[in-house]
């Protein structure tokens, strides 16, 4: 900046000031530099103050305006108190319709009965099953008004975790249960004589009953259990309602399964080291087997779904190349090298296609000379990477060369593979045996972790805000954390309504918003900017400006001073 | 008579080289209009092309993010034939564009108000160069030559910068509001010449009817009269384009610099350099800094007011956000009016040699840079500083050279002698 003040310097001086070294002959009397004009002064006042008129008036706002961090008011101790789950404790009620065609008196008995003898045996108080008599829908059809009143509900509602179907009989063991597997249906057969009396406290039949609804939902207590002793202030519900070895189990079993998302990828693709085959009929197989399994999965989470083949794929130079096992008659791969079994180099498997994460499954078929390839130390043929897809070995049966294109039968057995692999990565419960109740379990264990998740996002959102007073805060991050809040606030609402499904639905959102309130890009920008770099910033530029500046206004302050004093 | 054949051999000259040099190497122009020291984002004939095409395809010319000039540039062109097949017509204008801008210094330098105004009088006022000769100056400028060539439209500023300063030189009020709001129009920043040029005016009128009118009913008269000119502008420039969006396009990005294009400019290369969260604060500074020479030296040399609006293009060709060589050629054809100061400067070796080296030296780096690779974007700017310190020495020594012709004035009896600040 030094012709800035080249011209800076030569246009603020006076002429009057310059004055010559030789001093003129008519001025030799006294020594020193002539009397300036009256106009003169008045004029490089008038100049040195246009300059700073220009940085007071406008250069000052322009500095604050250009400067300022706007920060965005935020709810910081509501976020601290979600992150610290003061506001929100999650119950799960479950209600549970007992369906019979014994007379109301009756199933109310029996109901009470069994209530007590649950709440007896729990001992996970978060988690508590309320049991409701209720009217099928086959034998209270639409011409007969059914009277909801609170003490009885209809056994096809949505929000009924389970519907307990009795069945009197006469013949056979009683009383016995079965789960359905494809409907949340749990048939409690007995025999008249079982049914409680009227003046009886206990019955072997209610205890039964509590006794079987326990074994069900014994997975599901264990998993929020353990979801909730990961959570501040929640010690107690650990040591109660879970064992050591089941806190261990389930946390092996967490590391497998995807962080949730919204929409997953799945990507299915036929890995062979020859020319073929060269074609599968994936489309039909994956509609016959893999479709209904995504449907259930839909109140969750969306599937998207693409296949690939791809020829001449080698397997990497890392691991040992396949070895012929005489005990097997099999050609076996080291379970060691399993993990490196997928050519991540090589094999064409993009880690992120569209949005969501991507979920790989690979169909390898192994050359014909090298059929069939199997895993040595157990002789299986397919296993799962954590996190990340599944792998299945299809080694084509009773023929010498490997046929051109596979069909939908060929692929059966991978698709049962993938099936159970995909039901493990996305976090389904192993118990109990109902499909549709183990789905409705994940539902609530994974409304709650994204509550919690949303929460504590939050709280680490607050902290930031806290602890960097110099990032700026825009308005959509508050935004985002009032959206947060509310969807949170609906979620924990619904929670303890029973409404599992809506309350996902909220929890989905709350997660969202609360990922991007925290992740604002324009937050990070000057996170590591210190103030002392602000003295860099400044000096430099406006260190040359300002010096000429000062100085002259000093000079003309001490002249107006001398001035006023020596009159 | 003499003077007449001299001065039509000049413009005929001048007009024959141009035309001569369009035919003969009819690839020039498009060399030139991709110069970076010759056509900037917001003056070049390209992006004009650009704009022309959206224009006459009914498509609004701004939403390409291309073409950042004003919008009653394109009505005017789109009247000639497509420079693509017809360069002709094109040439002429800017051909004509050139003679007109010579004509209107011609104009400046015959009024004499560089070293003879209305309150003063320099003692070397004799020696001074005749209005062809300052004419011829700015007609062979290569600088002036090459912008013509270029078909930059910084050529139409210039031109109306130029008649401003003829017309306020002559008292002409009307012509002098209506010259320099088109100024304003094209480029912004000529809207700070307005006070110079108007004491410019007060001067010339002063001495035409010999009263004085009054200073203030003569400022705010000609202050609405230009803002009335420049709405009536905007306004035509609205209903032509159907929106105000123009004003983003054009003047905001003179303001905020979205385009980091090279150019023979200062702040290019800062603003790539600098932090995100301080690019508002020192796009301030360097507004702020271009635009407070003007009151200073305004006040302080108010006497020679033509100086100062001379002195103010020279700032503008270092200190605006997109200059180009066009900038300077303006200011060093109007330097030789003050010929008698030539004998006060004191650093005109250095200053020429600065700019000479800079302008052989700058495109071989700037070719370093870009096409061989072998250099980097500080070769580029090393250079364009060096060319910015040769126009600030020409600018800070004339300063200096006129202060001290005034105090000559002011004390005859110090005439010749050493000065010293004290």
């Amino acid at each position: 900046m030094a012709s800035p003040n080249a011209a800076d310097a030569s246009s603020a001086p006076e002429p009057s000031k310059e004055t010559s070294i030789i001093v003129p002959r008519a001025a030799k009397a006294h020594n020193g530099p002539p009397p300036e004009s009256k106009e003169g002064i008045w004029l490089r006042r008038a100049a040195i103050l246009s300059f700073w008129a220009v940085v007071v008036l406008l250069g000052l706002p322009v500095w604050w305006k250009t400067t300022a961090i706007y920060r965005a008011e935020l709810p910081l101790q509501d976020m601290t108190d979600w992150a610290e789950s003061k506001i929100c404790k999650p119950v799960f009620p479950l209600r549970i319709a007992v369906e019979s065609s014994i007379s109301s008196h009756d199933a109310q008995q029996l109901v009470r009965l069994t209530q007590h003898a649950i709440d007896d045996l729990n001992e996970f108080s978060a988690h508590h099953l309320r049991l409701m008599p209720a009217t099928s829908p086959y034998t209270a059809n639409s011409s007969q008004e059914v009277i909801i009143d609170g003490t009885s509900i209809r056994s096809d509602d949505r929000d009924n975790a389970l519907v307990i179907r009795m069945i009197q009989v006469e013949t056979g063991e009683t009383p016995r249960s079965q789960l359905q597997s494809y409907s949340p249906t749990l048939d409690v057969y007995y025999s008249a004589s079982q049914l409680p009396a009227q003046s009886s406290t206990s019955s072997p039949l209610a205890s039964f009953i509590a006794q079987e609804l326990h074994t069900v939902f014994a997975e599901e207590q264990a998993q929020l259990a353990y979801l909730l002793a990961a959570q501040p202030g929640a010690q107690a519900a650990r040591t109660k309602a879970l064992s050591v070895e089941k806190y261990v189990e389930l946390d092996r079993q967490s590391t497998k399964v995807l962080k949730y998302a919204p929409t997953y990828h799945l990507t299915f693709s036929l890995f062979s080291p020859s020319y073929t085959p060269s074609a599968w009929n994936i489309e039909a197989a994956l509609r016959t087997y893999l479709s209904p399994l995504l449907e259930s999965f839909s109140g969750i989470s969306n599937f998207t779904v693409d296949s690939q083949v791809q020829l001449y794929a080698t397997f990497s130079p890392s691991i040992h190349q396949p070895e012929f096992d005489e005990h097997l008659k099999a050609w076996t791969l080291r379970k060691e090298d399993l993990s490196a079994f997928v050519n991540a180099a090589e094999w064409p498997l993009s880690p992120s296609i569209g949005e969501g994460p991507t979920v790989n499954f690979i169909l390898y078929v192994p050359d014909a000379s090298q059929s069939p390839l199997l895993v040595k130390e157990n002789a299986g043929n397919s296993w799962l990477i954590p996190q990340w897809g599944g792998v299945h070995i299809l080694n084509v049966q009773n023929v010498s060369t490997t046929p051109n294109v596979l069909t939908a039968e060929d692929l059966v057995p991978a698709m049962h593979t993938f099936s159970d692999q995909l039901t493990v990565l996305f976090g389904l419960p192993q118990a109990p045996a109902s499909l549709p109740l183990r789905i409705s379990t994940l539902e609530r264990v994974r409304a709650a972790s994204l509550i919690f998740s949303a929460s504590s996002t939050l709280g680490a959102l607050a902290q930031v805000y806290q602890k960097m007073p110099s990032i700026p805060v825009p308005d959509n991050v508050a935004q985002s954390v009032d959206s947060t809040i509310a969807h949170l606030q609906q979620a924990c609402h619904l929670l303890r309504e029973g409404r599992f499904q809506g309350a996902l639905e909220h929890a989905r959102i709350a997660e969202v918003e609360a990922e991007k309130a925290f992740f604002e890009r324009s937050m990070v920008g000057q996170v590591y900017f210190p103030d002392e770099h602000k003295v860099a910033v400044y000096l430099p530029l406006l260190g040359p400006v300002a010096v000429p500046l000062v100085m002259a206004a000093l000079k003309e302050l001490k002249g107006v001073l001398a001035s006023a004093r020596g009159r | 008579m003499a003077v007449d054949t001299q001065k039509a051999l000049l413009f005929g000259g001048a007009a024959a080289l141009r035309l001569l040099l369009f035919t003969v190497f009819p690839a020039l122009p498009n060399l030139l209009a991709g110069r970076v020291e010759v056509s900037t984002p917001v003056t070049s004939f390209k992006r004009l092309q650009e704009g022309l095409f959206l224009y006459t395809h009914n498509v609004s010319p701004y939403d390409g993010g291309l073409y950042h000039q004003a919008p009653l540039l394109l009505p005017l062109f789109s009247l000639l034939p497509n420079p693509a097949y017809y360069p002709l017509a094109t040439n002429l204008v800017f051909t004509a564009v050139d003679l007109l801008s010579a004509y209107a210094v011609a104009q400046v330098a015959q009024g004499g108000a560089a070293s003879v105004s209305r309150l003063f009088s320099s003692s070397r006022k004799d020696l001074k160069w005749s209005s062809t000769a300052i004419a011829a100056g700015f007609l062979y400028n290569p600088f002036t030559v090459l912008t013509c060539l270029a078909r930059s439209t910084s050529a139409l500023t210039n031109l109306f910068i130029l008649t401003a300063m003829a017309k306020a030189s002559q008292g002409a009020s009307s012509t002098f509001i209506l010259a320099l709001s088109f100024a304003a129009y094209l480029g912004m920043h000529p809207i700070l010449l307005f006070p110079p040029l108007l004491v410019l005016l007060y001067d010339a009128r002063a001495a035409k009817t010999k009263t004085t009118p009054n200073a203030w009913s003569f400022t705010v008269a000609h202050t609405l009269g230009l803002a009335a000119v420049s709405g009536a502008l905007l306004a035509a420039s609205a209903v032509l384009t159907g929106s105000w969006d123009f004003l983003a396009a054009t003047y905001g990005v003179r303001l905020l610099l979205p385009d980091l294009t090279p150019n023979v400019g200062l702040w290019w290369y800062f603003f790539i350099e600098m932090f995100d969260s301080f690019r508002e604060f020192f796009l301030g500074v360097f507004w702020l800094h271009a635009a407070s020479y003007m009151p200073g030296l305004t006040i302080r040399l108010h006497k020679q007011p033509l100086f100062v609006a001379c002195t103010l293009t020279g700032i503008f060709a270092v200190f605006t956000p997109y200059p180009s060589i066009a900038d300077a050629a303006l200011y060093l054809s109007l330097v030789p009016l003050f010929r008698h100061l030539f004998p006060l400067m004191r650093y005109t070796f250095v200053a020429s040699a600065a700019v000479l080296y800079a302008s052989f030296l700058g495109p071989a780096f700037y070719y370093l840079w870009i096409y061989a690779g072998s250099g980097n974007a500080n070769f580029f700017y090393a250079i364009t500083l060096v060319w910015s310190l040769g126009l600030s020495i020409i600018i800070g020594d004339s300063l200096f050279a006129a202060l001290r012709d005034e105090l000559d004035v002011e004390r005859p009896e110090l005439k010749g002698k050493d000065v010293r600040r004290i």
